[in-house]
């Protein structure tokens, strides 16, 4: 009996000898390798965070497939001040969370010692990512969030200079809207009678105080319905108003699942039947949610940040825009997503950013770089230096409609550029028609 | 405690039980892992004492006084935004952040008059919708700007090892004062009042305990200790937006967290807690699978092990380490 405890006791002991003597190699080995790779100056660490499950995950759909072609890109490395450099990138995906995104961005700056931190895709994401590299004193670039809501929705103050010093954006504002809509929406023959529906939220409000000032300015007669709370199932009181009004144009920035209420409600109404250009905002990126509304979507109009017409070429996948599309289509077996587009232009940027940096290796130099950075990108040109703020800089949008796609397509939706005022080195691709309700 | 108030039961040990030691020891050595690890354990162990204060504040609602709430990240949410807008007034940033925790834990006293008339299911969904209007009025405020939400950037002003360092000493401070102060709390009278208003309101009330009053103390403490989770998280995350400080996901953490570990024990939670961390850390990147594994767990919890792991192992073996439980003399 008491041999049996004796043993069971040495049992435990020698096991927790070795146990106790795994846990420490475990702990030290990791470390050790992790401080060579902190110490070799040769490995430029990237870290790339993006919504590519969950909610907004669509956004995120073309991710691997733009990162695996850059990739490839730089397998041999860049050469930046006459020393090459190899690159790796490391991914995270939120899983659409913001509280996820922070703790990927800490990881990506403690664990992985990232030198640039790269995200991409709605405030949900680019927000806590950026304000945990602004903290950590970590370089970043981000994209695909308006940049309003980068610059303002993280505590800078109108008028008063940056507080940002590491976080640096690109994306579309209010001002890229004024210049595309006064474009597009003289493209058919309206009573320039604007019906505008605007949730209470940031962009809604946002769109309200700055936009539709501008819009007044550029000759069109606003009715704005008033604020709502997003979620909202009855849209009777807008409908009644806008059609009292005699609207033409229909223009809104909704959480995007509450346009497929509000347009079926329209058309119930005999709204939808008066409007000669509905044009979406926030919703309609993607052609899922058009084909959610079936025939109700064909003719939609809407603002793209990249389409497959681009001419522009990206340097980070060496990919032409039809090209890159394409890929897509062929890698994911979907039709290809403005967004695809816009991730290679992240990655354009960055590795631009990457080459002009005196020492990548090196954050303050990073951060330099990034604040005086000219690139090219598969969205256009884009010029730090221009402002509108320190920290970000606008790249322009062009005017789209959703049409039905022509016979044999594998889709039921193509997208087509109607407007290119915003961004004029964007060729057309088809002339734009007024909405009309069909089926 | 004065002689007529002897209780009949008796459970808190006089002196310190070996385990109250061996956390205590813990907790010091907690408190210099700061000195001897790196950035990422700092930033680790700082959520895991987010997770195990949110943890044990919803056991001592939930499994001691039978408060079931679903509206948790109301207090999660307003103790950063109260910290944001005292940073806005010009305190410094980590007073501010434990001034605001304290100042929703004061929203909570007058919150406590209206909701604790309610019971049960009534009660959980009066806290839902606290959660939310508080949210929608919080959007309002122009530093806010409604969904945008804003950031603490008075933190940068910190270097960033300081900043981590001192946001980590916060959590294990907040975290060990309020798991200690709960156990206090529930080895005293007003602790066997709430269990016994938790088992029945009535039949307490008719013994001569001041229900309201009981669960107005039990219900402003875990107000309190969800406030200074959600600051020491927003000091860690920085970033504020509405949705995701108010987000109801808070409390689906908190619930799983006490539902697997073991509700109605006070060694339940914090089990839980460091479950729920190590899955997280160890699946989290499976993104909606993970998800659906959570679920699945806490379903297969509730149907088969509805005492939670430390229920079962208690049954099993008789294991007590912080005595809670009634012990006939």
């Amino acid at each position: 009996m008491s041999t049996g405890i004796e043993n069971r006791l040495h049992l435990n002991r020698r096991r927790f000898v070795t146990l106790a003597g795994g846990a420490a190699a475990a702990l030290t080995v990791p470390a050790g390798v992790r401080s060579a790779f902190a110490q070799g100056d040769d490995v430029i660490r990237v870290g790339f965070v993006s919504p590519q499950s969950g909610p907004i995950g669509i956004f995120g759909e073309g991710d691997p497939y733009v990162l695996d072609l850059v990739r490839k890109t730089v397998a041999e490395g860049i050469e930046v001040g006459g020393k090459r450099y190899g690159v790796e990138f490391i991914s995270k995906d939120t899983q659409s969370d913001p509280v996820r995104a922070a703790q990927m961005a800490k990881d990506l700056i403690n664990g992985d010692k990232v030198d640039l931190m790269l995200s991409t895709s709605t405030p949900e994401t680019v927000n806590p990512v950026a304000d945990a590299c602004e903290a950590a004193g970590v370089p970043s670039l981000s994209a695909t969030s308006p940049w309003e809501a980068f610059y303002f929705g993280r505590g800078a103050k109108p008028g008063e200079p940056t507080p940002f010093k590491w976080t640096y954006h690109f994306c579309f504002g209010v001002g890229n809207f004024a210049t595309l809509y006064a474009d597009q929406w003289s493209k058919v023959e309206t009573n320039r009678r604007v019906g505008v529906l605007l949730p209470s939220d940031a962009d809604g409000n946002a769109i309200r105080g700055l936009l539709l000032p501008q819009l007044e300015k550029a000759g069109f007669t606003i009715v704005d319905a008033g604020p709502y709370e997003n979620g909202n199932a009855d849209f009777s009181t807008q409908i009644n108003l806008f059609k009292s009004e005699g609207c033409e144009i229909f223009n809104t920035f909704p959480f995007p699942p509450d346009f497929a209420v509000f347009w079926r409600q329209a058309a119930q109404k005999g709204f939808a039947q008066q409007v000669k250009i509905c044009q979406m905002a926030k919703a309609g990126l993607f052609a899922p949610e058009l084909e959610a509304l079936g025939s109700l979507g064909y003719g939609l109009h809407a603002g793209a940040y990249w389409h497959k017409a681009y001419p522009f070429k990206s340097s980070a996948t060496g990919l032409s825009g039809l090209e890159l599309a394409d890929g897509f289509e062929a890698w994911s077996g979907k039709q290809w997503n403005q967004q695809v587009g816009a991730t290679a232009a992240l990655f354009d940027a960055a590795l631009t950013a990457l080459k002009s940096a005196a020492n990548p290796k090196d954050k303050p130099s990073m951060a330099a770089a990034l604040s005086g950075l000219k690139a090219d990108t598969a969205c256009g040109a884009i010029d730090f230096t221009g402002g509108p703020v320190p920290n970000c800089t606008p790249i322009g949008l062009v005017g789209v409609q959703w049409v039905k796609a022509k016979e044999g397509s594998k889709h039921p939706f193509e997208l087509e550029i109607v407007s290119n005022a915003d961004h004029p080195s964007v060729p057309l691709t088809a002339d734009m028609t007024a909405y009309s309700v069909q089926g | 405690m004065n002689e007529n108030a002897r209780p009949i039961f008796t459970v808190a040990p006089r002196r310190a039980s070996p385990a109250g030691w061996i956390a205590i020891v813990a907790v010091a050595m907690l408190a210099v892992v700061p000195l001897l690890c790196g950035g990422p354990v700092v930033d680790k162990l700082t959520t895991l004492c987010v997770y195990v204060l949110l943890a044990v504040m919803w056991n001592l609602l939930a499994g001691y006084a039978g408060l079931v709430s679903v509206g948790q990240q109301a207090f999660f949410g307003l103790g950063g935004y109260f910290a944001l807008r005292l940073v806005e007034a010009g305190l410094p940033p980590y007073p501010a952040l434990v001034a605001g925790a304290f100042a929703s834990a004061g929203i909570a006293v007058p919150i406590s008059l209206f909701l604790l008339r309610l019971r049960n299911g009534e009660f959980a969904i009066a806290m839902w919708v606290t959660a939310e209007a508080f949210r929608l009025l919080v959007m309002f405020d122009p530093l806010v700007q409604g969904e945008t939400g804003t950031s603490l950037l008075a933190l940068n002003a910190y270097e960033p090892d300081l900043r981590r360092n001192l946001t980590y000493w916060v959590a294990l401070a907040s975290m060990a004062a309020m798991t200690a102060g709960s156990y206090w709390l529930l080895c005293r009278r007003i602790g066997w009042a709430a269990r016994a208003i938790r088992d029945d309101e009535d039949a307490a009330a008719s013994i001569g305990i001041e229900t309201m009053r009981v669960k107005r103390v039990i219900f402003i403490v875990a107000a309190l200790g969800c406030a200074l989770a959600g600051c020491i998280w927003l000091a860690s995350a920085i970033t504020f937006q509405p949705r995701t400080n108010f987000g109801v996901q808070w409390t689906v953490f908190m619930l799983f967290m006490v539902l697997v570990g073991g509700l109605r024990s006070f060694e339940g939670p914090i089990i839980g807690a460091l479950l729920f961390f190590a899955v997280q850390e160890i699946f989290g990147d499976f993104g909606a699978w993970y998800l659906a594994g959570l679920g699945a767990v806490a379903v297969a919890f509730a149907l088969y092990l509805p005492e939670g792991i430390w229920g079962a192992l208690r049954s099993r073996t008789g294991i007590e380490l912080m005595p809670t439980q009634v012990k006939h003399p």
